[in-house]
């Protein structure tokens, strides 16, 4: 100890730069070392160090929860939300975080870190570190991050994670739609007429709309993750395949009913035009470009309504045309546009028939 | 002068294009006092009353300057004496407190009289302007009627007698100004202003947004047409007609497209499914002389250019671009839309 310190009461400037540049120049040698000869093991096999290990663990769970904020929705346990989140876990997740009441796979077992099984992940975090990490994705773990902008979609897949910690096989099996998993029957329903009312039904819909819609998707002109997921393997011939497939409705002209959205549905208000004339019920037959409503879920045009409103809902050629619309709607103006949608019969109005 | 002279005779270019300049410039200025938009070439009787309150008020300004500088020179040059103190005292007392009392007192007593004939009430046609973010809808309610005859960026009136003008604003404050038939009034958002005008030359003339109201300010114009009062009557009853029906194949072809594209959510054009009332109607959109409250002329190309791309001549417009369109529907619906005169 006291030559030390005689050794450090010796230092003088000149010595002390000197050995100063000697240290860095050996850090700086050692690390082009590792990285240029590839002295570091990358194996996935070995582990990390015991102390790596807890600084990276340490490192996420505190960066989680420094940025964690986001507040969830009023309906987040919902049946519906838990229901649309089962299928996109299905379709984008269970691969790698397993499937209740079943294990992981093996190959997925020998990640590290090893992706943490379904039914134990509500029990370490909370609702908005789920949403967090669900959305922003985690470097170095193999976790990706959401393939979209938007936010709120997230939601029901953190409604999901929730549910799982007490969810068996079963239920899994009925709310991932059993035999129709990986199809669009999953989330969609038989003939595309949704029961869950988050899901838009499919069959009021032209095959025109779908197919560019699909392509929306696809090329990340539509911001939605679940749908970005479901449709970004697509190619034309899949596109024009799935476009055609759901039958039309019975009812063809369905006629404006009273209620409190018709009078802004029909006529329109200060800046906000009609919506019956590209969304009808309207004297002539709908271009096939826009969407029918008519007999839409509510809940879903709500949503979509907001999206319009709020941010870059985005979609097809013709998307500014609703931005522009949207843009003086008020929360209760939304709603009754919805509902009064939701209450017409089930019509797809510009005469195609599948 | 003769300095000018002499100079005039090696007058190099900059010079040349100086006096140039100067001329151009005397011209514009010169050129502004005539035309469509100005207050000094009036064509109602309320513009009349200001136009010769302007004159009035610069041959005394021209007055009270040549006097008070006469004085000065006088004092400064002619006779740089003292001069008595009655003199000086009659002086102040008179040019510094009389006159100035009884100029302004007069000119307050015209004004004050003008004021309510600039606001007396309109009789038989009344005529609803309200300002929009950045056109204006014009509304006709005549004598007795209860619905209003739609039109938009055009205001026509009679000649000879004086119409009623109510005024009102959806989002911003405007100001209604057509110089040639009278004075500015302010729009407001809830709540309604009005004036009266009576223009007495027929023409048609300009004006334009008076109070800087967002974006698209500079591009708010509107075309003023005053008509005699059996050529108004006959077009007042065919501007509440709907509107005609469009005869040739490219015309039918872009009512289609006009239906077909939604533009019926914003529009009205009467007589069909189109009944928007959000953006301008549209009836008779091909009568007009301007396209875009007064942005462009009333063409098929500048219809086509408008529908393309309306922001690139209105910033800010709530319009959306239509530049999905093709040229041939383009073209169909332009065809369309000219023709509804």
């Amino acid at each position: 100890m006291s030559r030390l310190r005689r050794f450090l009461a010796r230092l003088d400037g000149f010595t002390l730069r000197a050995l100063l540049m000697a240290l860095a120049l050996a850090g700086g040698v050692t690390a082009a070392l590792v990285v240029g000869l590839g002295l570091f093991n990358v194996s996935a096999r070995k582990g990390h160090l015991g102390l790596t290990e807890w600084v990276l663990h340490t490192t996420f769970r505190n960066s989680v929860a420094l940025r964690a904020g986001a507040v969830p929705p009023e309906n987040l346990a919902s049946p519906e939300m838990i229901a649309l989140g089962t299928g996109h876990f299905e379709q984008a997740c269970s691969m790698c975080h397993g499937r209740p009441g079943e294990a992981q796979n093996a190959t997925i077992r020998a990640m590290d870190p090893v992706p943490p099984h379904i039914s134990a992940l509500a029990a370490d975090w909370a609702a908005p570190e789920l949403h967090w990490i669900i959305h922003q994705g985690a470097k170095m773990t193999g976790m990706p991050a959401w393939p979209a902008q938007r936010e709120d979609d997230v939601w029901p897949v953190v409604a999901f994670v929730q549910a799982a910690a007490r969810m068996g096989s079963e239920e899994y099996d009925r709310l991932s739609a059993g035999d129709a998993r990986g199809s669009c029957a999953m989330c969609h329903g038989e003939g595309g007429v949704s029961r869950n009312p988050l899901v838009p039904r499919l069959d009021i819909l032209s095959p025109h709309y779908i197919a560019a819609s699909l392509r929306a998707y696809r090329d990340g002109q539509r911001d939605s993750g679940i749908m970005a997921e479901a449709a970004s393997g697509l190619g034309e011939s899949a596109i024009a395949r799935i476009s055609t497939r759901f039958p039309a409705p019975e009812e063809s002209a369905p006629s404006p009913i009273a209620s409190k959205g018709a009078a802004l549905a029909t006529r329109g208000k200060g800046a906000v035009p009609s919506c019956a004339a590209c969304h009808g019920p309207w004297p002539e037959r709908l271009n096939a470009g826009f969407p029918a409503l008519s007999g839409q879920h509510a809940a879903y045009l709500q949503s979509q309504l907001k999206l319009w409103r709020d941010g870059p809902r985005g979609g097809g050629e013709l998307a500014q045309l609703m931005h522009h619309a949207a843009r003086d709607l008020s929360d209760a103006e939304i709603a009754d546009l919805a509902d009064y949608y939701a209450a017409l019969p089930p019509a797809r109005l510009d005469g195609s028939e599948r | 002068m003769s300095l000018q002279a002499d100079r005039g005779n090696m007058a190099s270019r900059p010079e040349q294009s100086k006096l140039n300049r100067a001329a151009i410039l005397s011209t514009i200025l010169l050129g502004g006092c005539r035309g469509p938009q100005s207050v000094l070439s009036p064509a109602g009787r309320d513009a009349e009353v200001l136009a010769s309150l302007f004159w009035v008020l610069l041959a005394g300004a021209v007055l009270l300057w040549l006097a008070v500088n006469g004085l000065m020179l006088f004092i400064a040059h002619l006779r740089p004496h003292p001069h008595s103190r009655r003199l000086a005292e009659a002086l102040i007392i008179g040019g510094g407190i009389v006159l100035p009392v009884l100029l302004l007192t007069a000119l307050l007593v015209f004004a004050l009289r003008e004021m309510p004939r600039q606001r007396e009430m309109g009789s038989g046609l009344t005529v609803r302007v309200t300002g929009e973010s950045w056109w204006w809808r014009v509304e006709y309610l005549p004598e007795g009627s209860e619905t209003p005859i739609a039109s938009a960026n055009e205001i026509r009136l009679p000649t000879g007698s004086r119409s009623e003008i109510t005024l009102e604003a959806r989002e911003y404050i405007h100001s209604f100004w057509i110089p040639a038939f009278g004075g500015k009034t302010d729009m407001i958002p809830g709540r309604t202003t009005r004036m009266s005008l009576e223009p007495t030359l027929p023409g048609q003339y300009r004006g334009q947004c008076a109070e800087f109201c967002g974006e698209s300010h500079a591009r708010m114009a509107l075309v003023g047409v005053a008509m005699r009062p059996d050529a108004f009557a006959r077009w007042l009853a065919a501007e509440a007609a709907p509107a005609r029906e469009p005869t040739t194949p490219e015309a039918r072809r872009g009512r289609e497209i006009f239906l077909r594209e939604g533009c019926g959510g914003c529009h009205a054009v009467r007589g069909g499914p189109a009944q928007g009332t959000t953006g301008p109607d549209l009836t008779h959109l091909g009568g007009r002389a301007t396209l875009a409250a007064g942005t462009l002329p009333m063409t098929r190309q500048s219809l086509i250019d408008w529908l393309r791309d309306p922001s690139a001549f209105k910033p800010g417009v709530r319009m959306p671009a239509y530049d999905h369109l093709s040229t041939a529907d383009m073209a169909d619906l332009a065809i369309y839309l000219e023709g509804l005169k």
